[in-house]
């Protein structure tokens, strides 16, 4: 009930989303960066390949030369030529 | 996050390729570890480089341990690195702390003076006085008392209405708008005579004040008295006033030019020669000859100081002489040219020499020609008032 509550208020403070709650928010920018806050672990990680978990499912990206440029506690960053973005969700 | 990559820049950073089997779990442990890493790349072997700050590089290996990967570096960077290399070389960084302290040593001083004239007037003599009232190059900062040297400026020049220095820097920029020249006034209260101050023909004279000693069609030059300052009377005899009055005239502005038909007129090839020296505020090194290889040329040089940031001016200038080729031409004008080139040019300088344009009664434009030449004379007959106070001294 209380969670409801505080999630009734940030609703109307217009808060993002990703600040209070664990959904992560995906930043594409060209077809070259993907910024991906709020993210959990990382499952896989090849040159041509990354598959990075969240806590409502998992990414996979696709692409070739990719590297994790910046990461931190909850944001990572991905660049390299993105091919393709996949969307897994965890069935709970 | 590129914050912290500077920090730790500054700080030193490895970069290392870390190989195993577990790279997914050791990035995670990273992670989870709060160890900072970047640059994360995945070459087709199954090595993994990645940077990572100096002080968690101790983390690091323990995770890889945790692991079983192994961890190799790959590149040092950053300043306690760059630090360790010079450890050995003692002559190299003593004169490095000496470069350093030097460039402090110097910035305590003025290197270079900027004036700025408002308006871009020109004010002779500017930079002596300055010097001399103790703003000069090479002066400690902290010894010129900026109040001072405006007074004391102010105090000397009658032409300042305003001043201003501002220290910034090794620059000193000394801001100075320009006076307008007053005429002398003379109390209202001493005696004084009207005097001409212009040659012309007056046309108008009413005295106020004083007694008219001119009349309208004199002829008068400079230095004619006008109005003089007393009254006479049959009863009181001679009373000495301060002289009033009007005074309008016609003042002739004469000038004249000789242009000539066949004219020799140095023209630009376009080609340009550089030469550089260095200079030590006195001293100074050629780095080239001297001579330019043009037979003609016309000669420009620009000094620039050496600064490193926007105001700060080092006691070094590099003075660039350019060259520049120039090419004679000969140019034939027929007798109407020529007079036509002579009248403009003429009167575009008596333009700038009357202000009053208005006033401008008659315009009276004479040419002899001569055998080689056109002698071009343009008169003009301009309304002014006229007129200056000078004190009577008995």
């Amino acid at each position: 009930m209380k969670k409801k509550g505080m999630k009734k208020l940030n609703r109307m403070l217009e808060m993002p989303q990703e600040v209070y709650t664990n959904v992560p928010k995906f930043t594409i920018t060209g077809f070259e960066e993907l910024i991906i806050e709020n993210y959990k672990g990382i499952l896989e990680y090849e040159n041509f390949f990354v598959r990075i978990s969240t806590h409502i499912g998992i990414v996979n990206i696709n692409g070739l030369n990719l590297n994790l440029e910046t990461m931190t506690n909850d944001d990572i960053r991905v660049t390299g030529k993105i091919e393709s973005v996949e969307l897994e969700r965890v069935i709970d | 996050m590129f914050f912290r990559i500077l920090i730790n820049f500054i700080i030193g950073y490895v970069r290392i390729a870390v190989e195993g089997y577990y790279i997914e779990r050791f990035i995670n442990i990273c992670k989870n570890e709060k160890i900072a890493v970047w640059n994360l790349k995945r070459n087709n072997d199954i090595k993994l480089y990645l940077n990572v700050g100096l002080r968690d590089y101790r983390k690091i290996i323990k995770v890889a341990k945790k692991t079983k990967c192994k961890v190799k570096i790959e590149r040092k960077r950053g300043v306690p690195f760059v630090f360790n290399r010079y450890k050995k070389r003692k002559i190299f960084g003593i004169f490095l702390m000496l470069l350093i302290a030097t460039t402090i040593f110097s910035s305590n001083f003025i290197w270079n003076i900027e004036v700025r004239v408002e308006n871009d007037e020109k004010m002779e003599n500017i930079v002596q006085d300055l010097e001399e009232m103790g703003l000069k190059t090479g002066e400690w900062k902290d010894k010129i008392n900026t109040k001072e040297v405006i007074n004391r400026v102010r105090l000397k020049r009658q032409d300042i209405a305003w001043m201003g220095i501002e220290l910034k820097g090794t620059n000193a920029i000394v801001r100075i708008a320009k006076a307008k020249e007053k005429p002398q006034i003379i109390d209202e209260n001493e005696y004084c005579n009207i005097v001409s101050d212009k040659t012309g023909v007056i046309t108008k004279i009413s005295a106020q004040n004083g007694t008219a000693v001119a009349k309208v069609g004199d002829t008068i030059t400079k230095g004619t008295p006008l109005i003089n300052g007393w009254l006479e009377g049959k009863y009181t005899g001679i009373r000495y006033v301060h002289a009033k009055g009007e005074i309008e005239a016609k003042v002739w502005y004469t000038k004249s030019k000789k242009v000539e038909y066949n004219q020799i007129i140095k023209e630009e090839t376009g080609n340009e020669e550089n030469k550089y020296t260095i200079k030590l505020n006195n001293f100074q090194i050629n780095l080239q000859k001297k001579l330019s290889k043009f037979k003609i040329y016309d000669t420009i040089t620009s000094e620039n100081k050496f600064k490193i940031f926007s105001d700060f001016y080092l006691p070094i200038a590099i003075e660039k002489t350019t060259y520049k080729e120039q090419k004679e031409k000969k140019i034939t004008y027929t007798p109407e040219e020529a007079k036509n080139i002579g009248i403009e040019q003429v009167q575009k300088e008596l333009d700038e020499e009357i202000e009053n344009k208005e006033n401008i009664v008659n315009k009276n434009i004479n040419f002899y020609q001569r055998q080689d030449a056109v002698e071009v004379y343009v008169t003009y007959e301009v309304l002014e008032n006229i007129g200056t106070e000078e004190k009577i001294v008995f």
